[in-house]
């Protein structure tokens, strides 16, 4: 029988065979991954190429030297890769970076030139493959380089690389199992004449002795040798056990013949002192039977618990000193000297792996014998004491010892060497039996004190391997309440019914609520690095979040369930969007019917222009200076064609009203002092007009931007789990039906039915709504230089 | 002394009587483990030996009821079974002693006699062994009705060893009795403390043993 420890030919002849087709796996395997990573970079890199062009295409000579005007486009090609985050910059070469991230890394020596360059760096701790472009430009002092470099980090490559790699291994892994399946059968045919020998133990009896017959083959006649030799060794061992009954039915039966023998005599006696000399020897013989009996029961038992595996790590100090003190209370100790020495012996340092009660009765038939064969008042000295490797157990005692010849006799059974003692010949055999079970050694000598000095050599075991243990039992905190710090750029009301409903749901979990306006919570993580920050961030404003997200602060979430989020709501597992909130004019219904007013942007400008007068000073939008949300419309509205800066022009000739929020705007217009308000957020708007009932919600025919409140776990969260759990539920079932029902928030999943006013009239302008997508193309307005630039033109046409 | 055997075999019972009687303690006998249970409800004795294997409930089971019933009788564990179970003795089951069956009737009568000292010692105020008279209340021990002199550690090692006689002290347990925290006892004050308080028991039948490397232990020569 082979247990799990035992070898197996068939499996190390399998592992072998395995181990070299491994190592053939392993060499195709690397040439195979180089292989797989080319591959992965060819489409990336037309990506990236891509996007270097044409932002080259867009560098011109200004007044003040280069500049740039980052095409939408150039964010646009790299948006086709989902998952990796992007860096760019736009610099002469050992010049001034003009726009974009500077400090992008360049490895030496590498002068831009005009065709790509490719390289791969390591930025803010991310690996990032770049590519490197210029092109040489003519400015008023002269001919110079200017250059690009776009990166992305390398997420998609190695996945695309991974998947290569995987489906060529696969292949590969195949073919080698089919010649491991060759191996295998070939292995089970040459075995076979083992199995036979098997068959033929496993059937017989168990009194059945004889040796294996048959002839095996070559390899394995050692096997066959040592299977016959061990099965002789076991019929002399059987004799010797039958040998050993008859020794103990012929040790007790005499004993008890003597017993009975002194007894019959006694009640046959004829005068009293007759009985009296009878009784006094049967007294004695049966206090010799006692003593035989037990001997022989602690023998057996010594013997038995040996054969278990019931050796435990025991410290043998404590059970030394508890056995001796147990054996001082013995009346027939009170004349011997007793000491105990255990000099030296560290705490944890007297660890052995035994049994304790094998241990103890060694020890009491040590103390017994001394006691038994030595004179009253004894000196007996155990002493303890560690090496190294071992536990010395001795016992010495001022007896008379035996002597020098008759030591190697000493522990066989029934040898009792002292003739005029009671003693059975069985302690020291069954001390012989407790070191054998233990792996222990015994020797007896002579002692210093004049008798025997046995003594017992256990190893010791480490203390080191008990301590590395004890790490498991402790630890294991204890749960309490957990604070999830959420940074917000969102009404604090319009949140309470989803936090109040997630600390419902996630006991011990306090949710701690920051409010902040859009840039001050972006230009709050961005200095981050120094204080905690946040578990959670939230925000309207999509661009920062995409920035914030693609600068590596976020962290990669596995929600706990498939979230169903449209594709343009997500970006790289670390930004989720939760909800859909469109721009929305509010007008006053005293002030503009419902016919007049524009059914598109174009409309917009012309409607505004035709009746400047009527609306001057009383038409109002976000000072997208100021805020973020303002910017984010703008921006993208400027997206959708050349109209908006006509529409700046015109506004600002109508005298714009700027406003830092959507509830000002409707309060204004509410007042009376606006007309209409465009670009507000529709959901804040339509929660603010039910108590409005003379202001109406207008949506264009053409197209109407939707903006999604998002939220990412920062990379440096305390709470990442938990805050996890948060997006997860605003994402749920339950948090949308929330969104919906008991927030001024519109919620995402189209599932949800929003409550009028706006209900009705998203349903009726369904398939005009546009998301703006969380992607990397929202960094484009976040260039400096196109910032800058479309500030100023906002600026300028509202004449500030 | 007053005694209950709680012993389910007539024969060995029978002899244990008839060994004890003729030392001159009166012997209850009880076979089995309920009754002796309702019998040690209701009467006080002065020492129990308790077989552990009985009919009705086992040894170890009358013993832990009798221990929650706060009842401090000696009690003293009779047992056919070799391995000895290490928490028979400690606080767990509350026994005072054990003796492995067959067992020796000198042995049996010296334990019982140590443990009535033991107790006599505990539920009196003046201990007495020989010409010794120790007064617990009055801290006076007197031999042949003279003072013996001793100062306050002395008699209070003395209470201590008899408070445990026939049972082993190592020498940081009695440390741990005799001097508070901030006394910062050295084991060489209580050796030499033994020392003189053996000296000045000299003529009396109370011996201190001392097992090196183990502690302490007391009992009365006059025993054996």
């Amino acid at each position: 029988m082979t247990e799990g420890g035992g070898h197996s030919l068939q499996r190390r002849l399998l592992v072998t065979m395995a181990t070299g087709f491994a190592i053939l796996l392993l060499l195709i395997s690397a040439l195979l991954w180089t292989y797989a990573r080319a591959a992965a970079n060819r489409p990336q890199d037309l990506l990236l190429a891509g996007t270097a062009l044409s932002i080259l295409e867009r560098i011109s000579a200004g007044p003040e030297g280069a500049t740039v005007d980052l095409p939408n486009s150039a964010m646009e090609i790299l948006s086709l890769n989902p998952i990796d985050r992007v860096q760019y910059r736009v610099f002469l070469p050992g010049g001034p970076t003009l726009t974009g991230t500077e400090g992008l890394p360049v490895p030496p020596g590498l002068a831009p030139s005009g065709a790509p360059v490719f390289f791969e760096q390591a930025f803010s701790g991310t690996v990032f493959r770049f590519v490197l472009q210029a092109r040489q430009l003519t400015t008023a002092e002269g001919r110079q380089w200017v250059a690009v470099q776009v990166g992305q980090t390398v997420e998609a490559r190695d996945a695309e690389q991974r998947s290569f790699f995987v489906a060529g291994l696969i292949g590969l892994a195949g073919l080698s199992l089919i010649g491991l399946g060759f191996v295998w059968v070939a292995i089970r045919t040459s075995l076979a004449p083992l199995r036979q020998v098997a068959a033929d133990l496993a059937q017989r009896e168990p009194a059945d002795l004889g040796a294996v017959g048959g002839a095996p083959p070559r390899e394995i006649r050692g096997l066959f040798d040592a299977i016959n030799g061990f099965i002789a060794r076991l019929s002399r061992s059987r004799a010797l056990t039958e040998t050993f009954i008859a020794d103990v039915a012929h040790q007790t039966r005499t004993s008890l013949s003597a017993l009975q023998g002194h007894l019959s005599l006694a009640v046959d006696a004829e005068t009293p002192e007759q009985m009296r000399s009878r009784l006094v020897k049967a007294d004695r013989q049966a206090t010799r039977t006692v003593r035989l009996t037990n001997q022989l029961l602690a023998n057996a038992m010594v013997i038995h618990r040996s054969d278990r595996s019931s050796l435990q790590p025991l410290a043998l100090k404590p059970l030394v000193r508890d056995t001796l003190a147990q054996t001082l209370r013995d009346s027939r100790m009170r004349h011997i000297s007793l000491s105990f020495v255990d000099e030296g012996i560290e705490p944890g340092g007297d660890i052995v792996l035994g049994d304790a009660v094998s241990i103890r009765e060694a020890l009491r038939n040590l103390i017994e014998n001394a006691v038994r064969h030595g004179p009253p008042d004894n000196t007996i000295t155990i002493s303890l004491v560690a090496s190294n490797e071992a536990l010395v157990l001795s016992v010495e005692d001022a007896g008379p010892g035996i002597a020098e010849a008759d030591l190697p006799r000493a522990t066989e059974r029934f040898t009792s060497l002292s003739q005029n003692s009671t003693g059975s010949g069985l302690g020291l055999s069954i001390v012989k039996a407790v070191t054998d079970g233990h792996g222990a050694e015994l020797r007896l000598g002579r002692s210093p004190l004049g008798g025997l000095c046995v003594t017992l050599i256990f190893k010791r075991l480490l203390a080191v391997l008990l301590l590395a243990l004890w790490p498991l039992v402790s630890g294991g905190g204890a749960a309490r309440a957990e604070a999830l710090v959420i940074h917000s750029a969102t009404d604090t009301a319009a949140m309470r019914p989803l936090i109040e409903a997630f600390e419902a749901r996630t006991p011990g979990v306090e949710v701690d609520y920051v409010e902040y306006q859009t840039l001050d919570l972006y230009r709050a993580m961005l200095r981050e690095a120094e204080g905690p920050g946040p578990d959670l961030v939230i925000s309207s404003a999509m661009d920062l979040q995409v920035d914030l997200v693609n600068r590596g602060l976020a962290r990669r979430l596995q929600l706990p369930f498939q979230t169903e989020s449209p594709s343009w709501a997500v970006w790289r597992s670390e930004l989720f969007g939760f909800t859909f909130e469109p721009a929305v004019i509010v007008y006053d219904t005293r002030a503009i019917s419902r016919e007049e007013l524009p059914a598109s942007h174009r409309d917009l400008a012309t409607f505004v222009r035709e009746n400047e007068d009527r609306f001057r000073g009383r038409i109002g939008t976000y000072d997208i200076a100021q805020s973020g949300i303002g910017y984010l419309f703008a921006s993208q509205d400027g997206l959708q064609g050349p109209q908006m800066l006509r529409l700046f022009e015109v506004l600002g000739r109508a005298d714009l009203k700027t406003y830092c929020c959507t509830s000002q705007m409707v309060e204004a217009t509410a007042r009376g002092e606006l007309a209409f308000a465009f670009n507000t957020i529709g959901s804040y708007a339509a929660a603010q007009i039910e108590a409005e009932p003379h202001l109406g919600l207008h949506f264009f025919d053409d197209y109407n931007l939707v903006m999604t409140r998002t939220a990412f776990v920062p990379a440096a969260a305390r709470q990442p789990e938990v805050a996890a759990l948060f997006i997860a539920f605003l994402l749920s079932r339950e948090g949308q039906g929330i969104i919906a029902e008991q927030t001024p928030l519109i919620p995402l999943s189209p599932e949800q039915a929003i409550p009028p006013p706006i209900g009705p009239e998203m349903r009726a302008r369904s398939g005009t709504f546009l998301p703006i997508r969380l992607t990397p193309g929202l960094l484009t307005y976040l260039d400096a230089l196109k910032q800058r630039d479309f500030l100023s033109a906002w600026e300028a046409s509202l004449g500030r | 002394m007053r005694m209950l055997l709680v012993e389910d075999n007539d024969d060995l019972a029978e002899t244990i009587i008839d060994r004890l009687r003729a030392e001159g303690h009166s012997v209850d006998r009880e076979r089995d483990g309920n009754e002796a249970n309702e019998l040690l409800r209701h009467f006080k004795f002065d020492i129990v030996l308790l077989d552990v294997n009985l009919p009705g409930r086992s040894g170890y089971e009358v013993l832990r009821s009798l221990r929650n019933r706060l009842d401090e009788t000696p009690v003293i564990i009779l047992t056919a079974r070799s391995q000895i179970d290490d928490r028979v003795i400690g606080l767990d089951a509350g026994a005072d002693d054990y003796m492995i069956k067959p067992v020796d009737f000198r042995e049996l009568s010296a334990r019982c006699r140590v443990l009535a000292r033991r107790r006599a010692g505990n539920a009196s105020n003046v201990f007495t062994a020989g010409p010794l008279v120790f007064d617990r209340a009055a801290k006076q021990a007197k031999i042949h009705g003279r003072d013996t002199g001793m100062r306050a550690r002395e008699i209070q090692l003395l209470e201590i060893m008899i408070d445990n006689m026939g049972r082993m002290l190592t020498k940081e347990d009695v440390a741990d009795r005799l001097y508070t925290f901030e006394d910062a006892p050295s084991l060489n004050a209580v050796e030499q403390l033994v020392t003189r308080l053996r000296r000045k028991l000299e003529g009396t039948p109370l011996v201190i043993k001392t097992a090196r490397g183990l502690g302490y232990i007391a009992y009365l020569a006059e025993d054996d």
